[in-house]
Parts: C-alpha cells; structure tokens; sequence
C-alpha cells in the first residue's frame, strides 16, 4: 500500500442526540506477521503493527483499545459512542515504531 | 400476457433485431492466442487416451465438457435435436427414488427452478412452475416423461434443459422422477419459514456503498494498485512515465469506452485485454488476463472514471459486426444445459427470479458498470470475464480463454445496456 497510515473514518449520514452510533474505520498499515526462519525459530525483530487504539470525543479520552500481531493488515475497526454533543471524533493509531496515524470526524445533528 | 403470445413476441423482436442490425459475421474475427494465467486459458489437458481434465481455477471443476456445444465461434455444432420420447416399460417408478433425484444436487438440481413440499428443500427456485400439487394435475405419465426427456417437444422455446437427450438422467431415473411427480397432492401445507418459498422470499439488500473502502475491500486492492502503476517493468519504464499526471487525472475518461475495437490488434479489447498486450509492449510486465495485478490496476483505471456515464461505441462498422456476434452469442443455447445468457438473464425468461437462492439480474438493464467487483461470497475481486467463466461450469459447458474475442464481445454488447449509466467500480455482490 503507498499511503502507510492513512486512516478513514465513517458515522452514520444521520445522527439524532442520544444516538449510539456506530463508528467505522479503516488504517493502511502493513500490521507485519511473526517472522521464523527455516528452523522454525521465530525472527527477533521490531516488528511494526499498531498496538494501541485511542478514540477521544469532545477533547475526552472515551476509550482506548491494546491491539495485537492478530489483527489483519489494513485493519478494520468498528466501535459504537453514544452521541451527546456534536464535536469531533478522533481516532489515533499508534504502532511499535512510534507510528501515530489520526483520522476526524464531525458528529452533527439535524 | 398468455405464454404463446408472449413467444410470439420473443421471436418477432429477435428477428426484428436480426434484421435491423446485421446478421453476425464470423469470417473476419482475428485468431487469438491467450495472455491470459494458466487457470483461465481454458485449456483441457490430455494424457495418452485417458479424459480430458479441464484446467480451472482452483477450487473449480475440472470436468471436460468437450461434448456440449459451447461460444466458441469456431465451434459449429447444431443445438441438441428436438427429440420426441417413449417411455420406457419394465421399470416401476419409485417415489421415494426420484425425490432424491429431484434434489440432488450433483444432477439438476430440479429444485434449482422448481418449488416442491419439504423443508429439506432449500432453497428452491422458481423459474419453473411451482410444482407442488403438480400430481393433482392429471398429467399422463407419458407426458410427464416426455417434459423431462425433453421439453422442447411441447415446448419449442423452454429454458428447461432437455435431460434426457442431454444423458443427465438415465431413462431409468427419469421414471422414478415422474413417480415422484405424480406423488405431489395438496392441500398444500403453510410454509413454517416463508423464506423456503422462493415466491414469498425475500429479496437480497446489496452491500450498501460499494465505493466506501470501509465497506468494500475492493477498493483497498485496487489502492493498491497505485503501486504498480508507479513500479517500471523490464523494459524500465512504469505506466506513470508516459501517462503523466496521476491516474486518477490521466486515466480519467478512459474506461467509459471501453471495451471497443482496437485497430492495432483487429479486435474488440476490453480494458483486461489491453493491458495484457499493452503493459509488455511498453513497460516489459506481463500482466496476464486475470492475474491479481491486471485485475487490480483495472479497477484502478476504472476508479479513475467513477461517475462518469458509460459510452461504447456502437455505431462504427467494426462495433456493429462486433455487437452482431455479441448479441449472438447472448441467445446461443450451449452446454449440457443447453442455455443461453438470454435465458436466465431476459424477463422474458427467469431474469429477477430466483435459481436456487440467488436472484437472477436482467442483463438488459446494464450489469457490466461495476466490473471488476468485490465478491464477498469469493473474498477476491472478479472481473466480468471470470463471472462468464463461472456460468460455463454449471450450463456443463468448457468455458474459454478469459480474453477470448467471444468474451470480449459479449461484454460489449452487454456493455451498451450500460451506456449513458455512471461507471462506479469496484461494485461489492454476493
């Protein structure tokens, strides 16, 4: 993939207050395997795969989520927020490498 | 409308057709050597005296065919004579017998178009008749026989393949078939689940945004593509050292006219084609007919058109010829089945009804805009070719190279029913 990193993120067209929307998106990221060589040892290395999901709203900390090697490359997330208030949405990807990919949303209502 | 008119109809607009375009022209169609991958050449291989063995994508069958009629131009074979039957004396007909027939699955399925009583039916269709009081009828048994050995004997313009001719069923079988026919009363029960009946079923939904990336892997792959674009073959040149500008902004406009006759080569190319003879020629990569990579830079291309309305040629002398082929082939009655794309895919025939579970689009209403499209049911995107190559499998018919001239041409005369409707590739189905 050419753009590591890139991240999109997706609510609903119509958001009414008190919704529990749902909340998809999606990162370019290579998510790198366990490598073994022939001996079937496993390959020590900095592998490079997101560890950690931060989802804040309206400036807060809302949640957080560990990932792991488990997860696909380009991974996929979706998560439900109740929608209180309009404000933002973002979304922070951060990898082994330091890597910090962030995507925005606006929750409106109307 | 009554059925016989409705033929009547059917005839008088193919002939209309006929006439008012041209009459399909076989002589001057180019030979054609496949780029495609090994999978998708439709090759058979032979050892020494034994069967063919169809080479196929994996996971496919690899039955050869070679005794049905299939789209290949050169290939002249009349369809399956008309063919009146007598039933066979000396074999008592089994119930019990001719319902396994009926829903084995390795055979029609009959079910595939016909609903009869059991919940084990699933899912039926209902392309045929609903036959589940069809005993109740007072049909003779003769009949019954003679509709499965070959149903064009009364019915001249049927979809339903002639079974017997075809040696699908054993005359045998066909016996304890029509046992089991003549065994279905009513009343009918009410149906526990009304999804089991293809009449009250539900329709399928679509996958919503096929152009959301969140919502259809296809449009991760095709991203992917970027790459490729950018990488330079062998002979050190990328696609992007020519087309300067970006894909989206070089190749914007490119794929609405496609497919369309290629001077160069003599014959009607489809995006997937070009590519295979365009890339070595300029850049030195192969990028065989449905290769991941050819694939993915199609839809690539094609992403860069999005929106912008389809529009084939169909007016020069070579799209005419071309168009005439295509329409051809789109009523040729081939394979073990003897179908044609007309026949599943026209509402003059099974087009939105139900085969087994899946509901049958009508060709005519323009379905080649979303090609190549994501498959969730194949987890891998398919381009319209491979799709055609699908169908050949259960019509018992060898399917051909996927960059065949037929196919091309084909597609372009499904293709027109497009023109004028916004491109929006990847498409996301079942």
């Amino acid at each position: 993939m050419s753009d590591i990193g890139k991240v999109r993120l997706r609510l609903p067209s119509s958001i009414k207050a008190g919704d529990v929307v749902q909340v998809r998106c999606l990162v370019i990221h290579p998510m790198e395997r366990i490598e073994r060589d022939k001996a079937g040892k496993i390959i020590d290395k900095k592998y490079n795969y997101i560890d950690q999901v931060v989802v804040t709203y309206l400036g807060k900390t809302v949640s957080t989520f560990d990932t792991t090697q488990s997860v696909s490359e380009n991974p996929y997330f979706a998560f439900t927020l109740k929608a209180t208030d309009p404000g933002t949405v973002t979304v922070t990807f951060h990898d082994t490498l330091g890597g910090k990919y962030e995507g925005t949303a606006q929750i409106t209502f109307g | 409308m009554s059925r016989p008119l409705r033929w009547l109809g059917l005839v008088l607009l193919l002939t209309g057709c006929t006439l008012a375009a041209d009459a399909p022209d076989y002589s001057r169609v180019p030979r054609w050597t496949s780029r495609a991958i090994p999978e998708a050449r439709g090759e058979i291989r032979r050892e020494g005296n034994r069967r063919g063995v169809a080479v196929r994508y994996p996971g496919w069958s690899t039955t050869d065919y070679a005794a049905f009629r299939t789209y290949a131009y050169d290939d002249w074979r009349p369809e399956p004579t008309v063919s009146p039957a007598i039933m066979p004396s000396g074999v008592v007909g089994d119930p019990r017998k001719g319902r396994a027939l009926f829903l084995d699955r390795q055979k029609g399925p009959c079910t595939g178009c016909h609903l009869v009583p059991g919940n084990d039916v699933w899912p039926a269709g209902n392309v045929g008749p609903d036959l589940s009081t069809v005993g109740d009828r007072k049909l003779t048994d003769a009949y019954l026989y003679q509709q499965l050995w070959d149903p064009r004997v009364v019915f001249p313009l049927t979809v339903m393949p002639p079974w017997g001719v075809q040696g699908a069923f054993t005359p045998e079988e066909l016996v304890h078939l029509v046992a089991y026919l003549q065994s279905l009363h009513g009343p009918v029960v009410a149906e526990k689940d009304p999804d089991r009946n293809p009449f009250t079923r539900r329709r399928p939904v679509g996958f919503g945004d096929n152009l959301d990336p969140t919502n259809n892997p296809g449009v991760l792959r095709a991203e992917g593509a970027e790459a490729l674009w950018q990488e330079r073959g062998s002979a050190g040149k990328a696609c992007a050292d020519c087309h300067a500008g970006g894909v989206q902004t070089s190749m914007r406009g490119v794929a609405p006219r496609y497919p369309h006759y290629v001077p160069a080569w003599g014959r009607v190319m489809a995006i997937e084609d070009f590519l295979s003879v365009h890339a070595p020629a300029t850049t030195g990569r192969a990028l065989a007919v449905e290769s991941a990579d050819n694939v993915s830079l199609t839809m690539l291309i094609k992403m860069a058109s999005n929106g912008l309305p389809v529009a084939v040629d169909t007016q020069s002398p070579e799209a005419r010829a071309a168009l005439a082929r295509g329409r051809a082939s789109f009523v040729r009655r081939v394979g073990e089945r003897n179908h044609a794309c007309a026949d599943c895919h026209t509402t003059e025939y099974a087009a939105d009804k139900f085969l087994g579970g899946r509901l049958l689009a009508d060709a005519t209403t323009g379905v080649t805009r979303h090609f190549p499209t994501w498959r969730t049911s194949q987890n891998d995107a398919w381009d319209l070719r491979r799709r055609f190559q699908w169908c050949m499998t259960p019509l018992g018919a060898n399917m051909l190279a996927a960059d065949s001239v037929e196919y091309a041409e084909l597609e372009l005369y499904l293709t027109q029913f497009d023109n004028g409707k916004p491109l929006s590739v990847p498409g996301i189905r079942h």
